[in-house]
């Protein structure tokens, strides 16, 4: 078993970047996992996690890169001429509608750029994506701008936030970047980054998932003792989870325990309050082909709220599948 | 010669800083290699070597300007340390409430800053000459400011951004008469053509070494020296000082009261070397040769629709402009294409503001292109350039 930092850890640790500003990359510093008290379980899967949060953090695996974005570099990466790779960004140019005055404010203005460039950033809480528009009074700068905004529109937040900003690279531009326009790009990045954690933040409670439990789809040769919840009734924290994590991964076998009383007055909890450290075993044909670490962001993903309202403080995640259960047996 | 992203390089960016000839290298080089030794202090004979070099060097420029003497001309670290001694020497100690310092809207930021900071010190009231229609200074505006309150009358000799040039001698004439003083800003003339200091009859001017073929980090003040020797100190410590106690100093004569601590050396040495280049030339010859180019720029590139020069025009043998254009293009961002004719063309020239805000908030733009000559550019060169802009323009406007 290993602990995770919940997604708003990550959250607190990006925002300690952008208010003080510091230069030093965010991404190894959200990786690090933080240990729960009663940290002897976590040794040994807390060294695997710490070696797969380095190489996440390296950042140049285009894995890491959501979907659109690896496509658009897949585009780049096919134009070698430099003058057509220039067309193919005035094409990205293209694509962006003009912003309203009223959007052009400071707050959505990008720094040290040499062009004015403007990016806004909003939070769909029906699919719990970001979407971008952006607009820019030079041409190049707009195509960069354009890139990054149909690369990373209608992407979670998660996977916006993953971008590292020697992506750049990737698209083969270097070339056709000035130092100055590299800048550019960087803060453009940056600042896509920091919106989307602001308004991300600034999201009501409300969240996806909000649809009935799909019971049929539970496999009835299995124990699952705490699955239905109650439809009218007041619904405690475990059962939210149980509902989301049913929904979310269709597992084989879920159990999910509340471990609250085992921990100590952490932040923003009197000892032992209950409902505030859950441990999850979730065992699911999902699971199939993920590293662990993808494992547990999955599991995250689908308890977002739970876990930025801040009442739960941490999960301890258990992820298996099918088939790891059967030769562990 | 050099290749940019595959192509020669074409350098057109001149006004932002020039290229060095060998010669210039090698005194760096020399002094470096040969004789490396602080100066002014030492008996042994690296240092008296050295310290001849470097006086020596502050005499060629003294010569290159005409100066009276060698006393008269401060080593700095650049044009705009130079603006700044005289803001806070002779600024601070001469100016007061209600004094008032003449400026341009077209000024460099190192000709506004010092004196929006002497302003702000000292209460003295800043006010600015507006441009003809022509995009030259309003003379007759500048006549019309002048008054028993002035003081200080600071411009430019050659405008780094529209090209246009100043009568100097006339405008310290207009000045004088009302008792204000004049300082020069030369950084884009002395490069360029023979300047005298007494035939202006300024006050002060001001250059750097790194835009006439000079090393940076090198700069001079010219002052007329019983103004020089009426000023008090700029930087305190080494070098500046007669006897040093505890609790107070007595300070040296001019130039020295202005250097303080160890100077750039070995590019003074420099600075002399990139003179005695320009010399083997010939002042009037470059500034000949660069009348020729500055009217073929201005002609070719006048003849690109949709394209807006600022400034005056060229006149008939080129000599009512610098050696360069700011300029824009209908439709087409400045940056867009300098970057363009970067990457595609390997031709070097520059966009933004080009340290003028003020003028480029005047003329109600957000930033200009600026190609900027130099004796060692060519009109094959120009040429280059214009074709290159040619394809510039036509690849963006495809995309409008």
């Amino acid at each position: 078993m290993a602990t995770a930092a919940p997604v708003m850890a990550m959250a607190a640790s990006m925002s300690r970047f952008f208010q003080d500003g510091s230069q030093a990359k965010p991404w190894v510093s959200t990786c690090c996992f933080r240990d729960l008290q009663g940290g002897s379980r976590s040794g040994a899967s807390r060294r695997l996690s710490c070696r797969a949060s380095s190489s996440w953090s390296q950042g140049a695996e285009r894995s890491e890169l959501p979907e659109k974005l690896q496509e658009i570099v897949r585009v780049f990466q096919g134009v070698t001429e430099p003058r057509a790779k220039c067309e193919q960004l005035l094409h990205y140019a293209a694509k962006l509608k003009p912003l309203a005055e009223e959007q052009k404010q400071p707050e959505n203005k990008v720094e040290g750029c040499v062009s004015k460039v403007y990016i806004v950033c909003e939070f769909n809480e029906a699919d719990g994506r970001v979407y971008f528009e952006a607009e820019s009074d030079v041409m190049l700068t707009k195509g960069l701008a354009g890139l990054l905004v149909e690369g990373l529109s209608g992407v979670t937040v998660e996977e916006v936030l993953k971008v590292t900003p020697d992506f750049v690279h990737m698209l083969g531009l270097k070339q056709s970047l000035t130092p100055s326009r590299s800048n550019g790009f960087l803060n453009m990045l940056k600042l896509i980054q920091k919106k989307t954690l602001q308004v991300y933040s600034n999201a009501t409670p409300t969240v996806a998932g909000n649809a009935t439990v799909p019971i049929t789809s539970i496999d009835p040769h299995n124990d699952l003792p705490h699955l239905t919840p109650s439809p009218g009734g007041p619904q405690t924290k475990k059962h939210l989870i149980e509902k989301k994590l049913t929904e979310g991964l269709t597992p084989v076998q879920l159990e999910v325990q509340d471990v609250s009383h085992e921990h100590a007055g952490h932040e923003g909890g009197p000892r032992g309050s209950p409902e505030t450290h859950f441990h999850v075993k979730v065992v699911s044909e999902q699971f199939q082909g993920r590293s662990l670490l993808k494992r547990h962001r999955l599991v995250y993903e689908l308890l977002q709220a739970e876990l930025r309202e801040g009442s739960v403080h941490a999960l301890s995640i258990c992820t298996k599948t099918p088939t790891e259960v059967a030769a562990q047996s | 010669m050099q290749e940019v992203h595959g192509y020669k390089l074409v350098y057109l960016d001149n006004a932002a800083t020039s290229q060095k000839p060998a010669s210039v290298l090698k005194a760096l080089r020399d002094y470096y290699e040969g004789y490396n030794a602080n100066v002014h202090r030492g008996v042994h004979a690296l240092s008296a070597k050295a310290t001849d070099e470097y006086e020596l060097a502050r005499k060629k420029v003294a010569d290159f300007i005409n100066s009276p003497s060698d006393r008269d001309v401060v080593f700095t670290r650049n044009a705009s340390e130079a603006i700044n001694l005289v803001a806070y020497t002779w600024g601070l100690t001469n100016l007061k409430e209600g004094d008032e310092i003449v400026l341009s809207v077209a000024e460099h930021h190192s000709n506004l800053v010092p004196w929006q900071l002497v302003s702000q010190k000292t209460g003295a009231v800043l006010r600015f000459v507006d441009l003809t229609s022509e995009e030259t200074l309003d003379l007759e505006q500048l006549k019309g400011l002048l008054n028993e309150r002035t003081k200080l009358v600071s411009t430019f000799h050659v405008s780094n951004v529209l090209g246009c040039i100043n009568p100097i001698a006339d405008i310290v004439e207009w000045a004088h008469a009302v008792g204000a003083k004049v300082l020069v800003d030369a950084c884009q003339s002395v490069p360029h053509m023979a300047v005298d200091v007494q035939a202006l009859g300024a006050d002060f001017l001001v250059a750097s070494s790194h835009k006439m073929c000079g090393p940076t980090g090198m700069g001079f003040l010219w002052g007329k020296s019983e103004i020089l020797e009426s000023m008090p100190p700029f930087l305190g410590g080494g070098e500046m000082i007669v006897d040093v106690f505890l609790d107070r100093s007595t300070y040296a004569s001019p130039p020295s009261r202005f250097e303080a601590g160890t100077p750039a050396i070995g590019e003074a040495i420099g600075l002399g070397a990139a003179v005695d280049y320009l010399n083997r030339i010939g002042m009037d010859r470059i500034h000949e040769y660069e009348m020729e180019l500055s009217k073929y720029l201005y002609e070719s590139l006048s003849k690109i629709p949709s394209v807006k020069i600022y400034g005056p025009p060229a006149g008939s043998n080129g000599e009512r402009r610098a050696s360069l254009c700011a300029f824009n293009v209908e439709g087409i961002h400045a940056t867009d294409l300098s970057t363009f004719l970067d990457q595609q063309h390997g031709i070097a020239v520059r966009s933004g503001h080009h340290c003028t805000q003020p003028l480029h908030r005047y003329l109600g733009i957000n930033a200009s292109a600026r190609a900027s000559l130099y004796f060692y550019n060519t009109t094959d060169e120009v040429d280059t350039f214009i074709n290159g802009l040619k394809d510039t323009i036509d690849f963006f406007s495809a995309f409008k």
